[in-house]
């Protein structure tokens, strides 16, 4: 037991002790997080350069055309910072074109030519407004009814059809209005037309001390699923953040004849469980900093209620399981390679294991609770991570599925750590040339 | 008493016998030395000793304790130490923290005393609190071996502890294996340089394609072979072949030596090299533990001779 908590020690602090551990410990939540600050810090930086569109506007008299330009024009005064007298928005030049007639083939000739203009870069994009857009009978089918079609080469700058498409709307809707020859005011027929949003609320409850009835909480429609999804790949990252470390090692001290000498004072299976232990405890100590730091930060912005305390246990067994029975598995490879690059052949299936939660993901959260999700975050593979993935989706799971899970999870570890402890004291002495998967297999039967 | 008991132990690798039926004792306070060509089984011999393999047939007793006990006291492991030929130290730590690692590992925890003893005793105090990647070869191979002896085994198994290391270094680790002794172990040491075996052995053992065909002491085993060789000068460019009664001639450079034949007469050989020049050394010996040792490695050479 001693030098199980020798070698644990030496393990926990050359990994802990390193620049690097500090570097990764910091840059991990910046690269995850990095492609998120960077859209927020890009959303307020606009491309300023003047966007021209063509508008061809089919209805009789061309009666839209006038309400595009007003907005546009609305929108261009804005484009301009008054104190500062510089362009922050980009200015939109409108072109009316003439549409041509109305046959099929016209209108195919016209489209390619305004497409040609905007391949040529002239044109940003543009609009073409249908000629029975303000009908209103109400004999046709959706395909056979005509509309407005945006038509660019960028589609994912949509600010242009964003900017008209309400004003167009209610301009539109106005006019059937007229034609339909409505008795009813046109506020009243807006009125009746609010739309209105379902809404997403917690539960109603007693309060304990004052025995007030409490009205639930407005939900974001974001946090239920950030928590999963982060409690999900935080368990994740830190495994393969420690579990490659390990194995990285094992491979080092065989290749610089270390295993060797430590096997002088300590038995093959104590000198693996020590690693192990290790390497257990750095990834708890990567989850206290990141759990901490993420439960600070959600309680500072008032979304501590989505991560219940008992919800933080669970993630710490499943942590400590996770890194135990991956480790194990990391080891093993290790012991049974003789340099990184071999690692990589007998790695693959470790990571499909490790990596199935990930893909499972989505489905699972969806229906935390299907037969399906409940079955798979059974595979005790998979437990660790999808255990908690569903346990975080509200309303949970009943305890005794994490209890059972945590028990199959332990049952496999064990299993994994004594196939590991086998493969491990066969390969450590070995030199030269790696072991096959199937080797790895014999020696774990006859070692 | 026997540090190390070894009775009828094989072992084998797939097809190949690494230990073929090998009994050996290693007495207590001696120092024991294995020789034999590379490949001959004696890395496998001091693995099994440690327990890191596990003789497929034969019992290993060592200090009284049978290899395949599980002592509940004081483990076996802790009393003994090993020093294998590939060795390696973790580069990123500190020259004591790696001592104060080992000894720990061995069950020692008030290691600083002695730490600063062999650190004196090896020259090596300034590098105290150096990084192990920082040293030069020869100084690593030091810290191994104070890692290896740090926490004051009973019994030390050292893999080829002088391949590698300059006079100097030789002569220091020669002085620290003779003061390990005065304190009371055991010492096993492999190796392949004769002249080292030979001062330094109070046994020793030659193990050949993973048989035992020398034990006992230098004076034995040179007993065993009788006096049957010749060391010879002879000056002027005299033919040395075609002597009656001469099995081989070796070539020293400065002198010939040459083994006898079964009842040879020497007088009879000192008549016929006096004819082919003038003789201005001629000695019967014993043959030495590099002549033995090549006799029985090289045996098909022997045989065309």
């Amino acid at each position: 037991m001693h030098k199980i908590f020798v070698i644990a020690t030496r393990e926990y602090l050359a990994a802990v002790r390193t620049k690097a551990f500090f570097i990764t410990l910091i840059i991990m939540p910046v690269l995850m997080s990095g492609s998120a600050l960077i859209q927020w810090l890009l959303s307020d930086y606009h491309d300023t350069k003047i966007k021209k569109f063509a508008i061809v506007d089919r209805t009789p008299g061309a009666r839209l055309y006038p309400v595009i330009e007003k907005t546009v024009q609305a929108y261009n005064e804005k484009t301009i910072d008054p104190a500062a007298g510089k362009a922050v928005l980009p200015h939109f030049d409108l072109e009316q074109v003439a549409p041509s007639a109305n046959t099929a083939a016209a209108l195919a000739e016209q489209r390619l030519e305004l497409s040609e203009r905007v391949r040529t870069g002239e044109l940003f994009g543009f609009l073409d407004i249908e000629a029975k857009v303000l009908e209103t009978s109400t004999g046709e089918t959706h395909a056979q009814m005509q509309g407005i079609r945006y038509q660019s080469n960028r589609t994912t700058n949509l600010d242009f059809p964003r900017l008209i498409e309400k004003p167009l709307l209610h301009a539109i809707q106005d006019m059937r209005m007229e034609e339909m020859h409505l008795q009813v005011p046109r506020e009243k027929i807006r009125a009746a037309m609010r739309p209105t949003p379902v809404e997403v609320m917690g539960l109603t409850s007693r309060n304990p001390v004052t025995g007030a009835i409490e009205d639930g909480a407005l939900r974001s429609r974001i946090a239920p699923i950030v928590v999963p999804i982060g409690f999900l790949m935080l368990m994740f990252v830190v495994v393969m953040m420690t579990a490659t470390p390990l194995m990285q090692g094992v491979v080092e001290e065989k290749m610089q004849r270390i295993a060797e000498v430590l096997l002088g004072s300590v038995r093959p299976f104590d000198l693996m469980l020590g690693k192990l232990l290790g390497m257990t405890a750095v990834s708890l100590t990567i989850t206290t900093v990141y759990l901490g730091g993420a439960y600070g930060a959600a309680r500072q912005y008032g979304f501590a209620e989505y991560i219940p305390s008992n919800l933080l246990a669970w993630f710490v067994v499943f942590q400590a399981l996770a890194a135990l029975m991956y480790g194990s598995l990391f080891i093993a490879v290790g012991a049974a390679c003789t340099d990184m690059k071999e690692t990589q052949n007998l790695l693959w299936p470790v990571m499909l294991l490790a990596m199935l939660p990930l893909f499972l993901m989505g489905s699972v959260l969806q229906e935390p609770n299907s037969t399906v999700a409940v079955g798979l975050s059974f595979f005790p593979f998979a437990t660790p991570m999808l255990m908690i993935l569903r346990q975080s989706v509200p309303p949970g799971v009943p305890t005794w599925q994490p209890m059972l899970g945590v028990g199959l999870v332990v049952l496999t570890t064990l299993l994994c750590v004594w196939a590991a402890g086998r493969i491990f004291r066969v390969g450590i002495l070995l030199q030269g040339k790696g072991a096959k998967l199937s080797e790895m297999l014999r020696w774990i039967i006859h070692p | 008493m026997f540090a190390v008991v070894i009775e009828d132990v094989t072992k084998t690798f797939r097809q190949h016998v690494a230990v073929d039926h090998l009994t050996l004792q290693v007495p207590r306070g001696s120092i024991y030395g294995f020789i034999g060509p590379n490949g001959s089984g004696k890395t496998t011999t001091l693995r099994m000793i440690m327990r890191i393999f596990y003789p497929d047939r034969g019992v290993i007793r060592v200090l009284d304790e049978p290899v395949d006990s599980a002592p509940n006291k004081r483990s076996i492991l802790d009393r003994v130490a090993y020093l294998p030929e590939e060795r390696g130290l973790y580069k990123q730590m500190k020259v004591r923290e790696v001592l104060r690692f080992y000894a720990a590992l061995k069950g020692f925890r008030r290691s600083g005393p002695d730490i600063d003893g062999w650190l004196k005793r090896m020259d090596l105090r300034a590098w105290a609190d150096q990084k192990v990647q920082t040293l030069s070869k020869g100084m690593a191979q030091k810290v191994q071996f104070i890692a290896t002896v740090i926490a004051r085994p009973e019994l030390i198994l050292l893999d080829e502890p002088f391949s590698g290391l300059d006079p100097v270094n030789t002569e220091v680790l020669r002085e620290a294996i003779l003061e390990l002794r005065r304190r009371g172990a055991t010492i096993v040491f492999s190796t392949h340089d004769m002249s080292v075996a030979e001062e330094l052995c109070d046994f020793l053992c030659m193990i050949y394609k993973g048989r035992k065909v020398l034990d006992g002491t230098l004076e034995s085993i040179q007993d065993a072979y009788g006096e049957d060789t010749l060391r010879v000068q002879v000056e002027g460019s005299a033919t040395w072949d075609n002597l009656p009664g001469v099995a081989k001639v070796t070539d020293f450079g400065r002198y010939k030596e040459l083994r006898l034949a079964p009842q040879a007469d020497t007088q009879v050989i000192l008549a016929h090299l006096m004819q082919r020049g003038r003789v201005r050394h001629f000695e019967i010996s014993r043959p030495t533990l590099h002549d033995i040792f090549v006799r029985i490695a090289r045996p098909e050479v022997d045989a065309h001779a």
